[in-house]
């Protein structure tokens, strides 16, 4: 079998200068006005004022009881599970004792829960604007223009990812077009956003989806729309069911066992 | 920079503290004293790390521990040019000075006083202030106000475990051992693993039981001082508790009180009583033979500890020939 030719292009090198390199500079600078943008429009996290931290504070005060009740004896157990489980059913700590019981307000209302949105709206403006811009940009200038070889061979697949936009059927898919680029660019500036910025850099969207996801649990505890009430509810019952064991059970015996005789 | 600036210098032994202080002036001259930051300096130089900072602060309170106050107020107004003039932990580190600077003056520090009520006015959640007001007047023996304010703080922030141990200590210190052990425990259920707090507990259940004497408390304080040699090895004042316990216990067998009610600890038997005490003095000879012999990894012991160690060995031994 003959092996197929290899396909060449004559490209003119003046695409080098014209398409690749501005796109490239383009993504990096708007990464770079990211950063910035969203560090000038973060807002300090607001002040909590004493009665809320009261309430989150015992409310992790007594996460920690149940998590660590080990270390107590049972009579300290005792005590302090008496204390919390009834300080929780009759609301001792709560923010705003008179609104017990009733619904929660609509976290539109809610000026504190408005401000976390806003700053979630920011963040996402901040990233898409920029994104449908340049995405615009180049399709109205570039599209359409094959501009670099892969060095290394694709398979079929890869055609309608890296040829978007040059509709020629066979093509080898090694060749990209300028809309590929600019994705291969989204994807692939991260490094070059750490060395420029520092590593907590706002620039990359990837980083603030990725950021999206993560630590959601934690915020959320205390949440807008949340019913701090029904929480400490949930915590005295938990507290209740805690069946009590203490590490100092045995101890002795575990450490001349152990660490001693070893 | 030493490693050891970067931990609270609360801890450190006067020489360090003494040998920090000394460095003072040499790291304030090496280390940038504001950090640039637009993007073109900051490529051209060092970049910003928390450690700096923390150098700063540390070395401060280092300073002020022997009196080097020109650098203390070099230290601090690198942290304000940082931070700013609102920042609660600077402004918790402003008052210090102030206090420092005061001395024993007494209408200095009533006004040093106001200006902290005046501050938790404004802003009653700023911890570190209102902690540096209650170690103000613990220092000036208004024992009862201090206690008073640090129950209202615990009662806003009970995750507080420093306020919590300061709590204990307090108590201690006027002979409310239940209260101290309550506190204390509350320090325990936030950090469980802290060894120290383990041994603490051990030793103020000790001194609790010497007062009460009941054996409930002596077996809980021995099982509190396990517990603390078992989180850390050649832990010398767990080690050291537990022989004095186990001594204790020996000598004058505690009557097998009544079936103590459900989960209470009860003394264990004499045999392992015995093992204990060995264990303990085996122990407790080998960390004094090797500290003094200066060997490797066995240093970092507080010499006074050291000291009351050999003590009681010797007195055992005094014991024995006898």
């Amino acid at each position: 079998m003959g092996q197929l030719p290899v396909q060449t292009i004559h490209r003119d090198p003046q695409l080098f200068y014209w398409i690749l390199f501005p796109i490239t500079v383009v993504m990096v600078l708007t990464g770079i006005l990211r950063h910035y943008a969203s560090v000038l429009m973060a807002t300090a996290p607001k002040k909590q004022d004493q009665k809320t931290m009261r309430e989150q504070r015992s409310m992790l005060h007594g996460v920690a009881t149940r998590n660590n009740f080990h270390v107590l004896s049972a009579p300290s157990f005792r005590a302090r599970r008496d204390y919390l489980t009834n300080a929780y059913e009759s609301g001792a700590f709560l923010k705003n004792p008179d609104q017990r019981g009733q619904p929660p307000p609509n976290p539109m209302t809610d000026p504190g829960a408005m401000d976390g949105m806003m700053g979630m709206m920011k963040n996402n403006m901040a990233m898409m604007i920029p994104n449908t811009l340049i995405m615009s940009w180049i399709n109205a200038f570039f599209s359409g223009f094959v501009i670099i070889k892969l060095p290394f061979p694709l398979t079929i697949k890869f055609k309608s990812m890296l040829q978007a936009g040059v509709a020629t059927k066979e093509m080898d898919p090694r060749w990209m077009s300028s809309i590929s680029w600019y994705f291969l660019c989204i994807f692939g500036l991260q490094s070059v956003f750490n060395f420029l910025l520092g590593s907590e850099n706002a620039a990359s969207q990837m980083a603030q989806q990725m950021g999206a996801m993560g630590p959601q649990a934690a915020p959320q505890m205390f949440g807008p729309g949340v019913d701090p009430d029904k929480q400490f509810k949930t915590e005295a019952e938990n507290l209740a069911v805690v069946e009590h064991y203490s590490v100092l059970d045995g101890v002795e015996d575990r450490l001349l066992e152990g660490i001693i005789s070893k | 920079m030493s490693s050891s600036l970067l931990h609270p210098p609360s801890h450190l032994p006067p020489a360090t503290a003494l040998k920090h202080s000394k460095q003072a002036p040499s790291i304030l001259a090496n280390s940038p004293g504001a950090i640039a930051t637009s993007t073109l300096q900051s490529l051209l130089s060092a970049s910003e790390t928390a450690e700096l900072w923390t150098t700063y602060e540390n070395l401060l309170l280092s300073c002020l521990r022997t009196g080097d106050d020109e650098s203390a107020h070099q230290c601090l107004g690198r942290l304000v040019n940082r931070f700013g003039d609102d920042n609660e932990r600077i402004m918790a580190l402003k008052g210090l000075l102030k206090e420092a600077n005061a001395g024993d003056d007494n209408a200095t520090l009533d006004v040093i006083l106001k200006e902290y009520d005046q501050i938790l006015q404004e802003n009653p959640t700023n911890l570190p202030i209102s902690k540096r007001r209650i170690a103000l007047l613990r220092s000036r023996g208004q024992i009862a106000d201090s206690v008073t304010a640090l129950i209202s703080l615990l009662d806003a922030s009970p995750t507080d475990a420093e306020a919590w141990s300061e709590l204990a200590d307090m108590y201690f210190s006027q002979g409310l051992y239940s209260q101290a052990i309550f506190a204390l425990e509350e320090v325990l259920v936030l950090q469980p693993n802290a060894w120290n707090i383990h041994a603490r507990l051990g030793e103020m259940l000790f001194t609790a039981a010497k007062t009460s004497d009941t054996s409930k408390q002596l077996a809980e304080a021995l099982k509190r001082f396990c517990r603390s040699i078992e989180l850390c090895d050649n832990y010398l004042r767990g080690y050291y508790g537990l022989k004095l316990i186990a001594k204790q216990l020996l000598n004058e067998p505690q009557k097998a009180t009544k079936q103590a009610e459900s989960g209470e600890f009860s003394l264990p038997d004499s045999a392992t009583l015995r093992k204990l005490d060995e264990a303990a003095t085996e122990k407790l000879a080998e960390i004094v033979r090797r500290y003094s012999a200066a060997e490797k990894g066995w240093q970092g012991y507080d010499q006074a500890e050291i000291a009351a160690a050999q003590q009681v060995l010797q007195n055992e031994t005094e014991a024995t020939v006898r």
